[in-house]
């Protein structure tokens, strides 16, 4: 097994290089999931409870949001959790997969780390090896953290198991598809996107498999990672075998990666890099414009990305009133009726898309360090430019690129709301949804810009942040009130279903603005380093 | 005499290193200037202080008569700078990024970046990421000298060329100089800085050890005389400034180093003597860095010449 040689210390090192990122994805994500159990055992304390909430979940809206709806005659703890927690527990740990496995395989290529090594006595697949040892162990600590914690809770072994090894094999697909996906080009920021959109999608899929048809019937719902494991009927009635798809898929997209690593130059991907022009066009003048060519692809990808996502989501309006006009006792218990019901959806999903907009803008300060540690600052800063434009030029980009992601998900929730609910108004009214949820954003990204002058080692604390504004946002309802508190989101008012509200925005402005200042001084007072 | 960078007792800390401990450096204006020293000296980090990328902690540094902290942009808009390890941007091409560069600093005459492409024998076409380390050098050799400057800051800029480019390279900066232009040329290569630049500075754990012109240091240096006489040369371990002798390959053969001031007294004994055949070799510029780091040499146990 020469070709294998060395992949023993190369696992110890990818092991030790995440010797940070592994506990700290494993207690968020395990431990939210944990946490968001615990909180619907307080909640929903009574089966006549968890009933009416069961009635609640089998709106199309939330099945797009959560589950095919295993056990909603029978509504336990064990069938809640399931049903509406583990996709976004998947979800996490397929993003966990993602990253960490692009950071193993293609960036330690991309620096050059990869071609040191080889030359040493490390044969062709000890790399991959490693990076996919570093990975699946991460994964398999997310389960076990979440078996222990899931039984912790009181919930039966069985379904505890099941659940947390669907988890894992999510997990492990995503592991080896951005194995593969890090075959195919140079740069470790197009295989990680590759790996995300690989996530939306998959997870669209089951989304709008489970509308179709409830419990895992529709084939949408078995061409996803997530609808394999989602349909193993956790804590209802336990079944393995959907589990063995998502191991053979991943067995197969893994073979296939180390098949394309036998066919490849150490350094390239399978395609091959393209040329550039002579001479720059007359357009790339200064920082900003440098800044909006480098950042237009992700730009682009999130704005398509979230559009897309917005367009199915404002259509499940009109399901949602159907829904309620069949059932006239749930109506009742809402106040406002079917029509708040919908708002009431519209405002927690537009959390959901804005936070991805946020998504976006994380990324897009991170990369502004890579600016500065790759020397690239340096280059700029040495020309006529101050630091406060080079900074700020970047800033302004990303944050109107942040701004223009988050309004094009109210535009695309309010045009497909506006189509099915035949409500012109709704296109209004959710394109100020959100505009509402600007200042928001903008303190975000503020907290990014703050965090990259002052300690921009820290930065990557700010995808765990990211990851708790997300949480306090969409399950804000099942959480205690104290756990919101740090999220902007939770002081703007939730529109469309709250009324509108400007004091709040106007203090979330000043305090982007604030962070933003803070930002651009403390930069100009610190060292530019590599 | 006008000078164009000044540098006074530059200290620099990060955490607990030392990194600067009270470096001086004095450019002239119009003079091509080695700065010298091996690697983790200071050299980057003088530079960056230069640059106003780093703020010192003690001293004073003044680029052009300004404080480069305090004026960085007004000081940038005369300076053309190229780092050591380049690095491009990896989605625009060498041509676009050396637009960029020079649209940052205010434009670039492009007859100029045209003829410098063609010297170096850049393709501008590829991305930045597919360049090798000499190629993205040479980027940024363009970039600089296009731009309309009067300083130069180089910092190890042909660490990654090939001998041919080190010739065109050497060029480039003569042409620059003749103009009345200021280098700071910052290298490890000691031909290059023996071909190009009128004075040195040379830098030891952040402290300036050797600074003057080439034929001031040479003269306080010593210079190695092998000599033949017809008479036994004796006498010559007796005269003042000589040093290391050593006995040759005959009992007339001597090898010795002699103090650069003293050259007179030892030539006048040793014509008493009866030269045969005399050979004096000037210290090379090597000498005189190694001779700054002597005790280290001889820690590391690598044998001097000689």
């Amino acid at each position: 097994m020469s070709r294998l040689s060395g992949t023993g210390v190369l696992a110890e090192l990818a092991v030790r290089t995440d010797r940070v990122r592994i506990p700290v994805w494993t207690v968020a994500v395990a431990g939210l999931t944990v946490l968001i159990a615990s909180s619907y055992s307080t909640i929903y304390p009574t089966a006549e409870s968890r009933q009416a909430r069961a009635e609640l979940i089998s709106s199309p809206a939330a099945t797009a949001l959560a589950g095919p709806g295993y056990g909603l005659d029978d509504y336990t703890l064990g069938a809640m959790v399931a049903n509406e927690i583990a996709g976004m527990t998947m979800v996490a740990v397929a993003i966990m997969s993602v990253l960490l496995v692009t950071r193993h395989l293609r960036t330690e290529e991309e620096t050059g780390r990869t071609e040191l090594v080889r030359a040493g006595v490390v044969g062709r697949y000890a790399g991959i090896t490693a990076g996919l040892i570093s990975a699946a162990l991460a994964n398999l600590f997310v389960a076990l953290l979440l078996v222990i914690g899931l039984l912790g809770v009181g919930l039966p072994p069985a379904g505890s198991l099941n659940m947390s090894a669907g988890v894992l094999v999510v997990g492990l697909v995503f592991t080896s598809l951005s194995a593969l996906a890090s075959q195919f080009t140079e740069h470790a920021r197009t295989a990680s996107g590759v790996g995300i959109t690989a996530i939306i999608v998959g997870y669209l899929l089951r989304a709008v498999g489970d509308v179709q048809q409830g419990h895992s019937g529709s084939l949408l719902t078995w061409v996803s990672p997530i609808g394999w494991s989602q349909a193993t009927r956790a804590y209802v009635d336990e079944r393995w075998w959907p589990l063995l798809i998502g191991i053979v898929a991943a067995a197969l997209t893994v073979g296939c990666a180390y098949a394309a690593i036998g066919r490849r130059d150490v350094g390239a991907g399978l395609l091959p890099p393209r040329g550039g022009r002579a001479e720059a066009s007359p357009r790339l003048t200064g920082i900003t414009a440098l800044a909006a060519r480098q950042q237009r692809g992700q730009i682009l990808a999130w704005g398509v990305g979230v559009f897309a996502l917005s367009l199915p989501i404002g259509s499940l309006g009109k399901q949602i009133s159907d829904f309620i006009d069949q059932d006239p006792d749930l109506a009742q218990l809402l106040p406002g009726g079917a029509a708040a019901a919908a708002d009431g959806a519209f405002a927690l999903y537009l959390v959901f898309l804005v936070v991805m907009a946020a998504m976006y803008a994380v990324g897009a300060v991170v990369s502004i360090r890579s600016e500065e540690s790759s020397g690239r600052a340096e280059e700029a800063l040495a020309t006529p430019v101050s630091r406060a434009s080079w900074l700020g030029g970047q800033l302004a980009v990303i944050a109107a690129a942040a701004v223009a992601i988050a309004v094009a998900a109210g535009v695309g929730m309010g045009i497909t709301a506006a189509f099915t609910l035949s409500d012109a108004g709704a296109l209004g009214r959710l394109i100020g949804a959100a505009l509402n949820s600007v200042p928001a954003v903008l303190v975000i990204v503020g907290a990014c810009a703050a965090v990259y002058s002052l300690s921009p080692r820290a930065l990557p604390a700010l995808w765990v942040f990211l990851g708790y504004v997300l949480v306090a946002g969409m399950f804000g309802e099942v959480l205690p009130d104290w756990f919101g508190v740090l999220s902007p989101f939770h002081y703007t008012p939730a529109l469309p279903a709250e009324s509108f509200s400007a004091t709040p925005l106007a203090v979330l402005l000043l305090l982007a603005a604030a962070l933003f200042l803070a930002a651009v001084t403390g930069f100009q007072r610190r060292d530019v380093g590599r | 005499m006008d000078l164009a960078i000044s540098v006074r007792g530059l200290t620099k800390k990060f955490g607990e290193v030392l990194a600067l401990d009270g470096l001086d450096l004095e450019v002239k204006s119009g003079e091509v200037h080695g700065f010298l020293g091996p690697n983790g000296s200071g050299k980057s980090t003088t530079i960056r202080v230069l640059l106003g990328l780093l703020r010192a902690d003690g001293g004073s540094a003044s680029v052009l008569g300004s404080d480069p902290w305090q004026d960085s942009v007004p000081v940038h808009r005369r300076l053309a700078y190229v780092p050591g390890d380049v690095n491009l941007w990896p989605n625009l091409s060498g041509g676009e990024a050396i637009d960029l560069l020079g649209r940052l600093r205010g434009g670039l005459d492009p007859v100029r970046r045209a003829s410098l492409i063609e010297r170096f024998e850049l393709d501008p076409t590829r991305k930045g990421r597919t360049y090798s380390k000499g190629n993205r050098q040479k980027v940024a050799l363009v970039a600089a000298l296009a731009a309309d400057t009067e300083l130069l800051i180089l910092d190890e800029p042909t660490s990654g060329l090939d001998p041919l480019m080190e010739a065109v390279f050497q060029e480039c900066i003569t042409e620059f100089a003749r103009e009345g232009r200021t280098v700071l040329l910052s290298s490890h290569i000691l031909a290059e800085v023996d071909a190009l630049c009128h004075a040195v500075t040379i830098i030891r754990a952040g402290k300036t050890v050797q600074a003057g012109t080439l034929s001031e240091l040479r003269h306080f240096t010593r210079t190695t005389v092998t000599a033949t006489t017809r008479i036994k040369p004796t006498p010559i371990a007796n005269v003042p400034g000589v040093h290391n002798l050593q006995k040759g390959e005959d009992a007339n053969t001597v090898t010795f180093d002699v103090d650069s001031d003293q050259i007179d007294p030892v030539m006048t004994t040793l014509t008493g003597l009866g030269i045969i055949s005399i050979t004096a070799n000037p210290p090379t510029l090597e000498d005189l860095f190694l001779r700054e780091y002597r005790d280290e040499v001889e820690a590391l146990g690598i044998g001097r010449p000689q």
